[in-house]
């Protein structure tokens, strides 16, 4: 399927590549496994899918938590797809909070609820609102800390990655999506979303 | 596209999507928020023209001066962005202004952070400007990305949610399955951790802790007599090892189970008390007082009388495990948090059988291949027989040591080596033609007879300290003349919970690193550290600077055992380093055997210095 507005958009994304490349300079090295398959990074979907929606996302971010229940509606409808939250905390101090205390959930087996109840949240949040939400799922602050803690090299590897992978894309903020062999920057559209995993299957 | 997929780099292969957007593609951030700096008096104005549809968060804003201090700034209200269900924010459209209030020198850093409506939000930026040409500095183009991956790199939170959790906010590292047994299941399985553990135990048979069970052993030998060959010395000794080491997994998985107190448990007066009157009995029999055996109505059951002394050294054996129990080592507290944190028993059970048996090994070389150099018969026998029975009193000294008041232990090594040095002979009349071994034995005893009257004199000064009985005598007279800074037990500021540890960590004005020490009167490792570790002179400089606090845990409260618990220590000697914001720095935490190097290595972690 190699057509005119693809070649063109490729060429982009190759130009883009080229412009950013002094800055990876840093980073470490962004492959289609590391961005889609990311061993510490939790999957929602159906892991086996075959085509993963990435997404860079925010707790604090307001777009990315209205558009969170469209995202989850479609991949559910699709019933093929992969997707990755990717936590790309740019709202200070609560956001970072917040990524770590999920993915310190998670490796309790309570991703979903803890990130679901973020979600739900009201635009900025305070760390007390964070814990708040948190505990309303039934987790404790107590078992959430332990695990972060425990984990907390995971964790901030992760987060470090999804940050260089972030930048390497040369995303300008969050919501941004990889899909397949293109990447979105800003909120996608119920059309948009569909149609850009049909574009990603049919490549 | 099947084109580019063949492409080497991921990258190259991606494609931004230029159509498949709900609105329109985000601007770069320098375009969709155009900032330039003026002046109004000496006041320096900041202004952002928006592009439309972008708006800035006024609670974003933030001008900081030299060294990062904020400076004051003073912005319009805003427009109050209601989002229903997604809460009221404060921004600007069109314009935004921040005005600093002046005069300001040398450069400013002005951040920013906004989104663009509907679409996307942007991380902050920074920006910095010179405050005399308001130029701002040519490379800061690209700083908002660096801004966030600072924050990112120093990450404030894991810290954050155990603050609820305990009251002295120290975040301890992490002391999971990333330990010792952790590391070796995962390098080869069970297999290799039961082999790890069992070489670990072989390296900890050489410390002081060990030490005692070579005499003890050696004394259940000697009473074996004629019959000792080199396959019983194999046989009781093998036996001893084994029920030590059964005794100490035992010990260790209720430990675990119980929470860490019974370990402590086994330092109480009755349990010491205990065994030290095991050993004056194993004493009197070596002095041939009385035959030690088990009661007849066992004895007849057990098979034959060969079998009753196999009975007996594994009871040995057991009752042993007491006096190196309480020796805390890096595998055994490894292994018992282990054991706490998983829940997993065996597996924490057969790691410290391994390392009993690690431990044991060099006693079963010891007693297979020592049994052919002891004596069988004779007078000699008896005299070796007796040397063991001052062993067995020593240790049982030893062990009462701790519970008696300061200067009477003393007092009573100084009443065993006199009544050594008069069994030995020191005082009989010894005739001109006695042999060489004679002549060695009776200077043995005049030393010990020596060594008791100084230990008497030390006692009655005061002193504590079997190696320095004269310490308190030599004190009194060279005054408080004190050489360079040398760090022993005083320098330590001594805490007994963990509301102490935090009102002092609060309470010191400049922020400083933190050794928190473990240590007890009867931990034997402990004053191996006191005494040799850390008066050594580089320990003194790479502690200089850090805030020295210990917590004894000779007696066991029940706020000590609560701040271990919080600590996650296991018994004593443990060393936890905290860096200045009293976080336990990962990977510095020292147990059990300490030496001045691993001190010094942890200490200048904890100073974050590079080494």
């Amino acid at each position: 399927m190699i057509t005119r507005r693809n070649l063109l958009a490729a060429a982009a994304g190759t130009a883009a590549f080229a412009a950013i490349l002094p800055r990876m300079a840093f980073s470490q090295e962004i492959t289609e496994k590391s961005v889609f398959y990311d061993p510490d990074a939790p999957v929602l979907g159906n892991p086996k899918g075959d085509v993963t929606v990435v997404e860079f996302f925010d707790y604090q971010c307001p777009y990315c938590k209205k558009i969170h229940p469209m995202v989850e509606k479609v991949v559910r409808e699709d019933g093929n797809v992969r997707l990755v939250l990717k936590d790309w905390p740019v709202f200070g101090g609560a956001s970072i909070f917040a990524a770590q205390a999920v993915l310190g959930a998670a490796q309790i087996g309570k991703y979903e609820p803890a990130m679901e109840a973020l979600m739900k949240t009201t635009g900025k949040l305070t760390e007390e609102e964070v814990e708040k939400a948190l505990t309303s799922t039934g987790l404790t602050m107590q078992e959430i800390a332990a695990a972060v803690n425990k984990h907390s090299a995971k964790i901030s590897g992760l987060l470090d990655r999804n940050y260089s992978q972030a930048l390497a894309f040369n995303f300008a903020g969050t919501p941004s999506f990889v899909i397949g062999r293109t990447t979105f920057a800003g909120v996608l559209d119920e059309k948009g979303l569909k149609g850009a995993i049909a574009e990603a299957r049919a490549a | 596209m099947r084109f580019f997929l063949s492409a080497s780099c991921f990258l190259a292969t991606i494609a931004v999507s230029a159509v498949a957007l709900a609105i329109e593609t985000p601007l770069p951030m320098d375009q969709a928020f155009r900032m330039e700096a003026g002046r109004d008096g000496s006041d320096i104005a900041i202004r952002w023209q928006l592009e439309d549809g972008y708006y800035l968060y006024r609670e974003y804003l933030s001008v900081t001066g030299v060294g990062g201090k904020p400076l004051e700034m003073a912005t319009p209200p805003g427009v109050i962005k209601e989002d229903p269900g997604y809460g009221s924010t404060e921004v600007y459209y069109g314009t935004a202004t921040a005005t600093v209030a002046g005069p300001v020198t040398g450069s400013l850093n002005v951040t920013y952070q906004g989104c663009q409506d509907g679409g996307l939000c942007y991380p902050p930026t920074t920006v910095e400007i010179d405050a005399a040409t308001l130029e701002p500095k040519s490379d800061t183009g690209k700083s908002g990305l660096q801004t966030a991956l600072q924050s990112q790199a120093a990450f404030p939170l894991v810290s954050k949610a155990p603050k609820a959790a305990d009251s002295s906010s120290i975040r301890i590292s992490d002391q999971s399955t990333n330990g010792v047994v952790g590391s070796l299941l995962d390098r080869g399985g069970v297999l290799f951790l039961i082999v790890g553990f069992l070489g670990l135990g072989v390296l900890l048979a050489f410390t002081p802790c060990v030490f005692p069970m070579y005499p003890i052993l050696a004394a259940t030998l000697t009473r074996e007599g004629e019959s000792l060959s080199t396959g019983r010395g194999f046989a009781l000794s093998s036996t001893y090892v084994l029920a030590l080491a059964a005794a100490f997994s035992l010990f260790g998985v209720v430990a675990a189970w119980w929470g860490q107190s019974f370990q402590i448990a086994l330092q109480s007066t009755t349990a010491t008390l205990l065994v030290a009157a095991i050993f004056v009995a194993l004493a009197l029999s070596s002095f041939g007082l009385f035959e030690l055996q088990l009661p007849s109505f066992l004895r007849n059951r057990v098979a034959a009388h060969r079998g009753g002394s196999l009975m007996s050294s594994a009871a040995l054996g057991f009752s042993s495990a007491l006096v190196i129990g309480p020796c805390v080592t890096a595998p055994l507290a490894g292994a018992l948090l282990y054991i706490a944190q998983t829940g997993d028993v065996v597996l924490g059970a057969t790691a410290l059988f391994a390392l009993g048996v690690g431990k044991g090994i060099p006693l079963i070389l010891m007693g297979t291949f020592g049994s052919g150099l002891l004596p069988r018969a004779g007078q000699w026998m008896e005299r070796v027989r007796q040397v063991f029975g001052f062993l067995f009193v020593a240790t049982a000294v030893w062990l009462v040591d701790r519970l008696l008041p300061a200067g009477a232990g003393l007092l009573l090594w100084s009443v065993l080596a006199i009544t050594f040095a008069v069994f030995i002979g020191a005082f009989d009349q010894m005739r001109p033609e006695a042999g060489g071994a004679a002549r060695l034995a009776k200077s043995a005893g005049m030393l010990a007879g020596l060594y008791g009257v100084i230990l008497g004199i030390g006692g009655l000064s005061g002193a504590t300290d079997p190696l320095k009985p004269l310490a308190t005598i030599a004190a009194a007279r060279s005054g408080d003349a004190t050489p360079a800074r040398v760090i022993g037990k005083d320098s330590f500021q001594s805490i007994a919970s963990a509301a102490d540890l935090s009102s002092l960590l609060k309470a010191d004005g400049p922020a400083a690193p933190t050794l928190v020490y473990f240590t007890a009167d009867w931990c034997v490792t402990c004053r191996v550290i006191e005494r040799s570790v850390l008066p050594d002179a580089t320990v003194a400089d790479a502690l200089d600077g850090v805030r020295l606090v210990s917590v004894d845990l000779s007696e066991i409260t029940e706020a000590n055992q609560s701040l271990m618990k919080e600590l996650q220590v296991v018994g004593p000697p443990t060393m936890l380093f905290l860096d200045r914001d009293n976080q336990e720095v990962q990977d510095t935490r020292l147990v059990g055997e300490i030496t001045a190097d691993t001190v010094t290595v942890s200490a200048s972690s904890a100073k974050g210095q590079l080494r």
